[in-house]
């Protein structure tokens, strides 16, 4: 068997174990530890099921805090001995009874039920659009007759969004609302698009799909020529320049560049078949923002103001999935969607913190009374005569409360 | 990859375990105890569940599951700790005021 299956009984065994311990020891000292040493395995087994995060929370927090002040309050009441025999002699076996149903009953679904051949439905597909086209100017979007993005300025582009998976109309509007271009997208379950609008007087779309590998460039030429991406190593001479990338037809997409974490491509370039720099890539274009996606570079006219065209390159970013279970995964939940659950969660904690305070005050006993108390008392014996000692005064001259409740009463303001 | 059936079923008799602690112990903080083991075995049956569909909404369940426990633990021992003062003794079966 493989190993995890074996840790998984051994650390399961132990789990169980301490349970039983938990459910079985007189002291609860005792029961405190095993119950630890059960939040210690089910942290583990949290580990197996690629949840390290929540490992690392339920070892903090759980076998942690929450069990330090268990521990504490069984210490502080003194409450670790054992409660002696119960008055219902029936609920022991009532509970045993009534836990084997219960098990019977999980084991009869779970092997008729057939939980482990479900399968999960594939993600949604997720498009993005890019505005860079040379002539539109700030464009709307419409999908099936639904506006998704208004005022998309160019060279701009508008996140991702999940769909559900199917045929699409994209129709790209101007500011005027003349429609510029409409056109049909397929989009497939579990994958990521970016639709690129370029090109000169009426744009047109192109429709990327996502690569599955990380780390990699793509260069898309929306220009009219074909064109050569090339890195100069040196500005002053044509010695060291590489060909990254050759001959990148009009309209089409490169071959996919394994691209390493922090390739640096301020000294880059896309060149034509007559060995002119159409754009460089400029300056701080590295690549050390990938982490793990990929990114797409795309050449596109731009439209000056005297009328001239320009080439400008563009790098989309596609940023990578975060891993499952990881601590970058469960952030992004938790500050996305999650994020009003989580604010009242904080208010239920603050309201918990408040309310312990308010159940373990002791409240003072009010100040009138304390002085009934305590004027009651200064009568008896003893304490008249310390006071009365203290003043300087001989215990058995005078009437012992004549003589002690006056400064008595200016002590207590 | 181990099978989900394992790990819920794990979950299940953790679970019961927790439930017999509740019903048979009478030390009122050894009650709790019990409770936070069932609340411990219904994180893992969600971690597992969560791994299986491959959606990561079940961890963060368990998180929020954690921050209430944390939560009720706090005001729990306060009470505890109110009863204790009054009564001096927290065995549950004693505590029966409120009986009719």
């Amino acid at each position: 068997m493989a190993t995890e299956v074996w840790l998984f009984i051994l650390v399961g065994a132990i789990a169980v174990v301490a349970a039983v311990m938990l459910l079985l020891s007189q002291n609860a000292v005792h029961a405190a530890l095993f119950l630890i040493i059960n939040m210690g395995c089910i942290a583990f087994l949290f580990l197996l099921l690629n949840a390290a995060f929540l490992a690392m929370v339920q070892l903090a927090v759980y076998a942690g805090a929450i069990m330090v002040l268990f521990l504490f309050v069984i210490m502080l009441l003194g409450a670790e001995r054992p409660g002696g025999r119960s008055p219902y002699g029936w609920l022991a076996p009532g509970a045993v009874v009534l836990a084997l149903i219960f098990l019977v009953t999980v084991a009869l679904a779970l092997s008729q039920g057939g939980i482990s051949d479900l399968q999960a439905p594939p993600a949604h597909p997720q498009l993005r659009v890019a505005n860079l086209a040379a002539d539109a100017g700030p464009v709307a979007l419409r999908l099936n007759g639904s506006t998704v993005g208004d005022n998309l300025p160019r060279g701009s582009v508008q996140g991702y969004e999940a769909l559900p998976p199917g045929e699409y109309e994209l129709e790209v509007r101007a500011v005027d609302g003349r429609t510029l271009l409409s056109d049909s997208l397929a989009l497939e379950a579990g994958q990521r698009y970016t639709a690129l609008i370029y090109g000169t007087g009426a744009p047109e779309l192109s429709l990327v799909p996502e690569l599955a590998e990380a780390g990699s460039l793509r260069v898309f030429n929306g220009w009219g020529d074909a064109v050569w991406l090339v890195d100069f190593a040196s500005e002053l001479s044509d010695e060291d320049t590489v060909v990254l990338m050759a001959d990148i037809a009009p309209g089409t997409l490169s071959d996919p560049l394994t691209v390493a974490e922090d390739t640096d491509f301020s000294n880059g370039a896309l060149v034509n078949d007559l060995n002119e720099v159409l754009a460089r890539t400029g300056a701080g274009m590295t690549l050390d923002a990938l982490e793990g996606g990929s990114a797409l570079m795309v050449l596109a006219p731009l439209r000056r103001f005297e009328g001239t065209l320009e080439a400008t390159v563009d790098l989309l970013v596609t940023p990578s999935k975060a891993s499952f279970g990881s601590p970058a995964d469960i952030g992004l939940k938790l500050f996305n969607q999650y994020m009003l659950p989580m604010q009242i969660v904080a208010l239920l904690l603050l309201v918990a913190m408040v309310g312990a305070i308010v159940l373990t005050h002791r409240p003072k006993v009010a100040p009138e009374l304390e002085r009934a108390r305590l004027g009651r008392r200064r009568v008896s014996r003893p304490l008249t005569s310390a006071i009365a000692s203290q003043l300087g005064q001989g215990g058995g001259s005078q009437d012992p409360d004549a003589a002690a409740l006056p400064p008595a009463g200016t002590q207590e303001r | 990859m181990l099978q989900t059936d394992a790990y819920v079923m794990l979950s299940m008799v953790l679970f019961v375990l927790g439930a017999m602690g509740v019903m048979l112990r009478r030390n009122a903080i050894l009650v709790f105890m019990s409770v936070e083991l069932m609340l411990n075995a219904a994180n893992l049956a969600l971690v597992a569940f969560a791994r299986q569909w491959g959606n990561s909404d079940g961890h963060l369940f368990v998180f929020f599951v954690i921050t209430v426990a944390a939560a009720e633990v706090a005001v729990g021992l306060a009470l505890i700790v109110a009863i204790f003062r009054t009564r001096r003794n927290i065995n549950i079966d004693e505590l029966n005021q409120l009986q009719g």
